[in-house]
């Protein structure tokens, strides 16, 4: 259970007929803790590049051409923008935490979502990031300071066993997933179900530990950027079985999350959620928004 | 701390940390913020926290965020760059005289001195004569974010 035509082929038996040769454009996200889009824009257009407002990102521009590359230049190592891929701005854009939150981002590395969220905080509030990797955290450390962040704790730590004596308002879990091929060449020839599989059980220990880390009246962003249907919808669909969870219409782009998998009938809630098959201009990816009574 | 403070004293900086305001994690310091400090419940598995102001190495090594609030402050010794010669430093390289377009205060040949470009700090270095030439020597550069991960 592997390969380009098995995956393409779960696919189209989804109901959505790819070609395997989708991919994603570059795109940058503009700090507003250290600069507005005007002046970022401004610059890097007198430096000869070409950007593109993404309509339905706050911060997000699509690189349409650059003669150097954007992750090493000035404003750059300045951190008036970073380098992020147009739906991965989508969760914390969604989750929006605000200036009096305690967020949690579960899996933080390697530092885009976080600084994300600092900046839709304002660099107040208290910002908690996790990964159990250390060698991956000092990348999130290195864009914290790059990007200006002064509210933020870093730990690391397994997220699903973490205890940190503290309950969050707002949770981020961009679970560690399968991946899509849209942003890796190779991903037909290295993924196969067991992965799958086995990704979506420790997504599973994930949201649960997530839940139970949220405040009543707290909201939990869950996002892959997996296309497979076990670790998203299905997922959903267990939390919504196996805990006190509702969900929040999320409204943008792409496609309502599916309700009938593989011949198996959804909850029709497991809808509000939202999948991004790639070539829209995205990679693939899923976002729910999960609330805590 | 000492390589902390020695790094104020060359830049002139007034700006004074004391042993209690300062928190240290493996090598690197940190000043943590009273709402943030509320929720520091667990110490373990802590790796980073509040305000980075750098590491201790043969000299102390600055975090950006340091170095801009020293820019910030009226009275360290600043020299003023446009955007390409701002550009090379980053790269490494030290700088030329006629590069600078305004030191403050004045030009102190040993000084340590903060390279601004349009009121934000890329790096600092130190006013060194070369033969003929007084030449701003490198001594740290944000294209150190780049050096790091590589």
């Amino acid at each position: 259970m592997r390969g380009r035509e098995f995956f393409l082929g779960r696919y189209a038996e989804l109901g959505q007929r790819l070609t395997g040769e989708e991919t994603t454009p570059q795109a940058i996200r503009v700090n507003p803790l250290k600069a507005g889009d005007g002046h970022v824009i401004e610059v890097l257009e007198g430096e000869g590049v070409r950007l593109r407002k993404i309509p339905y990102l706050d911060h997000g521009y699509r690189v349409i051409h650059s003669g150097f590359s954007l992750g090493a230049s000035l404003e750059y190592l300045l951190g008036l923008y970073s380098i992020q891929e147009t739906a991965s701005q989508l969760p914390a854009q969604m989750l929006r935490p605000g200036p009096v939150d305690v967020a949690l981002d579960m899996c933080s590395a390697p530092g885009g979502k976080t600084t994300q969220m600092a900046a839709y905080m304002g660099d107040q509030g208290v910002l908690i990031a996790v990964d159990s990797s250390r060698d991956r955290l000092y990348a999130v450390e290195n864009s914290l300071e790059r990007c200006g962040v002064t509210n933020a704790l870093i730990y690391h730590g397994d997220a699903a066993a973490i205890d940190l004596g503290t309950r969050f308002t707002k949770v981020l879990l961009d679970a560690p997933c399968s991946g899509n091929y849209a942003t890796d060449p190779k991903w037909f020839s290295k993924r196969t179900m067991r992965d799958v599989e086995a990704n979506a059980a420790r997504q599973r220990r994930l949201l649960g530990r997530a839940l139970e880390l949220l405040e009543p009246g707290g909201t939990l962003l869950y996002s892959t950027c997996s296309l497979e249907p076990e670790e998203d919808e299905l997922n959903i669909q267990w939390l919504l079985e196996n805990h006190d969870a509702e969900l929040a219409p999320i409204n943008g782009p792409g496609a309502p999350g599916l309700t009938s998998v593989f011949s198996e009938e959804l909850d029709p809630r497991v809808s509000r959620c939202r999948r991004l098959w790639p070539g829209g201009g995205t990679q693939g990816f899923f976002l729910a928004e999960v609330t805590k009574p | 701390m000492r390589l902390l403070r020695r790094l104020l004293r060359h830049l002139n900086s007034s700006l004074t940390l004391s042993e209690a305001e300062v928190t240290r994690i493996n090598d690197k310091y940190f000043t943590i913020g009273p709402v943030l400090i509320d929720r520091l419940r667990v110490r373990e598995g802590l790796v980073y926290a509040g305000r980075y102001l750098g590491r201790d190495r043969r000299l102390f090594e600055p975090s950006s965020l340091l170095l801009q609030m020293l820019a910030s402050e009226p009275g360290t010794y600043k020299v003023h760059v446009g955007r390409a010669a701002a550009w090379l430093f980053v790269c490494g390289r030290d700088l030329f005289e006629e590069s600078v377009e305004e030191i403050e205060p004045r030009l102190i040949l040993g000084a340590h001195y903060l390279v601004v470009h349009g009121g934000r700090c890329v790096g600092y270095g130190r006013y060194e004569t070369a033969g003929e030439r007084r030449v701003l020597r490198n001594l740290f550069d944000l294209g150190d974010f780049l050096r790091r991960e590589s």
